[in-house]
């Protein structure tokens, strides 16, 4: 068994609330963090390793140490809770069942931030977590872990819950900032970064839910231990939330050291492919990342077992690897059709688009049409060459990295599965068949096989 | 047009979470009050909520048509969005879908001619796991099967008929 940091407390009874939560050891590394200074926070923090949870993998005291520090400027910490990368449902599970953490995370990093007034914004989907949030800060500002100075240091801190209304958008940190003004979430222009110029343009700090959960076990055990755990520059524990056709999907958590194939085939974890499938291809960290073949998800092009941590999932770059990303981790059968797939994930993208940028407006627009018609056994050859060179053309020329979100997927699903698009195309009155047989299936291993990892 | 004293009071509670003068951010909450209360979000309601907060009635509207929660034409009094991205597709949303305009005959985005019933297609809720899934109100309603959605929908038109 794998170390557990955050979600070692989550089967217990009550710890949803107050009384459970503290009795179980909560609020003793807030207890702990007030006796240090915010600046040791920080140092400490980024001892740790701690790499942001939220998609990108910044490292989170590197980024906190960005944060401006002017006169008589209010400094702002807002959590994002938007959680919508599909795929992704890990940051739900915590705030649902251990709200508790997240506040005591948010509590010392507005702390150390210096940030009195702090955000977690949530999307409004989530609208009956936003109740159990409000209730786990009323208790917390009842025992005097919020309010006014603080366990005597002379700190006041208040969090407060912004709901969204629907908007892929406003996950990204600017689009954010603009939503939580009160504004349509349109991405900005960076520079200025939110370091410097962010909420109401005060320099502002946006993290992920998980990353100032971990916060708590990193004040615990100390920043040492913690950068311990996992292996390389993947430290501590991740939460991967896994879906599609699994026997058990669902919330794990991870210490970083086990192989992708133990991930998906060991009872501990997902339980293999559901309905005794074999296993044709993944999306291992949210929709944005590209999809990868089963062939080389489970073993990298250089014949290595590919490892559940940031630099084994991108080994092979663009070519044969993908990313951690938010650890929304999607797993396709072999019923599955990668077209149709990427079909409906570039629906969602044109539907998410802002429509600041034209690349990304169009474009999106453009992909899903010509993946529609593919998809319906309307496409031509050519259309396979239009849509890899309409992905291209958006990459890296917009305002946010949407779009790049939208031609990842698209590209790989292309470079890996290029015959399913040509087999649409041939096959016009098959073109709705979801099983090819065209793949690099895995076939379903043992279990005692996966964790013996042969 | 006007909030009851309760919600009136939320309002004020909604507005004291941010800095003095910066009360534009109460704007998305507000607007989620006022769908609760009307069901949907009329230029009339927009005006209102505009008027509450001191805003011109342009940046209401600039901000509820681009979040896809709120409502911008009357619904039935049930709304059901049924979450169609990959993974929901992977488990089988399309068959939902098909299966509820089949059973409550109403296409994607129409209400059903009793005004109890809307339906809508929206993407990922952050539910993949738990797929298919729908959100109806407040919750979201998960492992949907063909059974389940009788069921949800026989619930709602008892309740439906217990407050009439
Ligand atoms: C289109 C888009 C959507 C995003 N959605 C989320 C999200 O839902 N949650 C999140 O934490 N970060 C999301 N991000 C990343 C944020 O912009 C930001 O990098 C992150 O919140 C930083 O937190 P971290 O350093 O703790 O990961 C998104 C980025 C983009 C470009
Ligand atoms: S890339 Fe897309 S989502 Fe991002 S700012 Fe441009 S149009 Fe908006
Ligand atoms: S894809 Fe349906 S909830 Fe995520």
């Amino acid at each position: 068994m794998g170390r557990k940091l955050l979600l070692d407390k989550a089967h217990i009874e009550g710890i949803r609330y107050y009384d459970t939560y503290r009795k179980n050891g909560g609020y003793a590394a807030v207890e702990k963090a007030f006796k240090m200074s915010p600046a040791d926070i920080v140092e400490e923090v980024k001892k740790s390793g701690l790499r942001g949870r939220g998609g990108a993998g910044f490292p989170t005291g590197l980024k906190w140490s960005f944060l401006a520090k002017p006169e008589g400027v209010p400094r702002y910490l807002v959590c994002n809770a938007d959680e919508s990368e599909p795929g992704t449902f890990k940051d739900r599970y915590l705030m649902e069942f251990i709200p508790h953490l997240l506040i005591e995370g948010l509590i010392i990093s507005s702390y150390a931030l210096g940030s009195h007034r702090t955000y977690i914004y949530i999307r409004g989907e989530y609208a009956w977590i936003v109740d159990i949030l409000e209730q786990a800060i009323a208790e917390a500002n009842q025992a005097g872990w919020l309010g006014k100075n603080i366990l005597n240091s002379g700190f006041d801190c208040q969090i407060y819950v912004q709901r969204g209304a629907g908007a892929y958008i406003c996950g990204e940190e600017t689009a954010l900032i603009e939503s939580l003004e009160g504004k349509r979430g349109n991405p900005r222009i960076k520079p200025p970064f939110p370091a410097v110029k962010g909420l109401w343009d005060s320099p502002t700090v946006v993290n992920n839910v998980e990353t100032l959960a971990a916060v708590v076990p990193i004040m615990n055990i100390g920043a040492e231990e913690y950068s311990k755990i996992g292996i390389g520059k993947s430290t501590g524990t991740k939460l991967i939330s896994a879906c599609g056709n699994l026997n058990k999907p669902g919330v794990y958590e991870i210490d970083m050291t086990i192989s992708v194939e133990e991930f998906i085939f060991s009872d501990e974890y997902c339980g293999g492919i559901a309905n005794g499938k074999r296993l044709k291809a993944c999306i291992p960290g949210g929709s944005s990342v590209p999809i990868l073949p089963a062939n080389l998800l489970l073993k990298t092009a250089k014949g290595e077992t590919r490892m559940m941590n940031y630099e084994s999932l991108a080994d092979g770059g663009f070519a044969t690897g993908t990313m951690m990303g938010s650890g929304g981790f999607i797993v396709l059968d072999e019923d599955q059709c990668v077209v149709r797939h990427t079909f409906s994930l570039a629906r969602f993208y044109r539907h998410e688009s802002c429509g600041q940028c034209s690349p990304c407006r169009e474009g999106t627009g453009w992909m899903e049409k010509i993946l529609n018609n593919i998809e319906n056994g309307k496409g031509k050859m050519s259309d396979i060459d239009l849509l890899w060179d309409i992905q291209r053309k958006i990459e890296g020329n917009t305002i946010c990295p949407l779009g790049d979100a939208a031609a990842w997927p698209v590209a790989a699903a292309i470079r890996h599965f290029r015959d399913e698009f040509e087999w649409h195309v041939t096959h016009p009155d098959e073109a709705q068949i979801r099983n090819f047989g065209l793949a690099h299936y895995a076939d379903p291993i043992k279990p005692a096989e996966a964790i013996a990892g042969i | 047009m006007k909030f009851s004293e309760e919600k009136l009071s939320k309002v004020q509670e909604i507005v004291a979470r941010y800095p003095e003068g910066k009360q534009k951010s109460a704007l998305i909450p507000v607007l989620h009050l006022a769908q609760e209360e009307w069901g949907w979000l009329s230029p009339e309601t927009m005006d209102y909520v505009a008027e509450l907060l001191q805003l011109k009635p342009v940046e209401v509207y600039e901000v509820a048509t681009f979040y896809s929660m709120y409502h911008l034409k009357p619904v039935g009094k049930y709304v059901f969005e049924v979450c169609q991205t990959g993974p929901c597709m992977l488990r089988g949303s399309d068959e939902i879908i098909a299966y509820i305009k089949e059973k409550l005959n109403i296409g994607v985005g129409e209400t059903t001619a009793d005004g109890l019933f809307t339906l809508k297609t929206v993407e990922c809720l952050g539910a993949c796991g738990y797929a298919p899934m729908m959100q109806m109100g407040k919750y979201f309603k998960e492992h949907l099967t063909k059974e389940r959605i009788d069921q949800i929908v026989e619930e709602c038109r008892q309740n439906a008929a217990a407050n009439n």
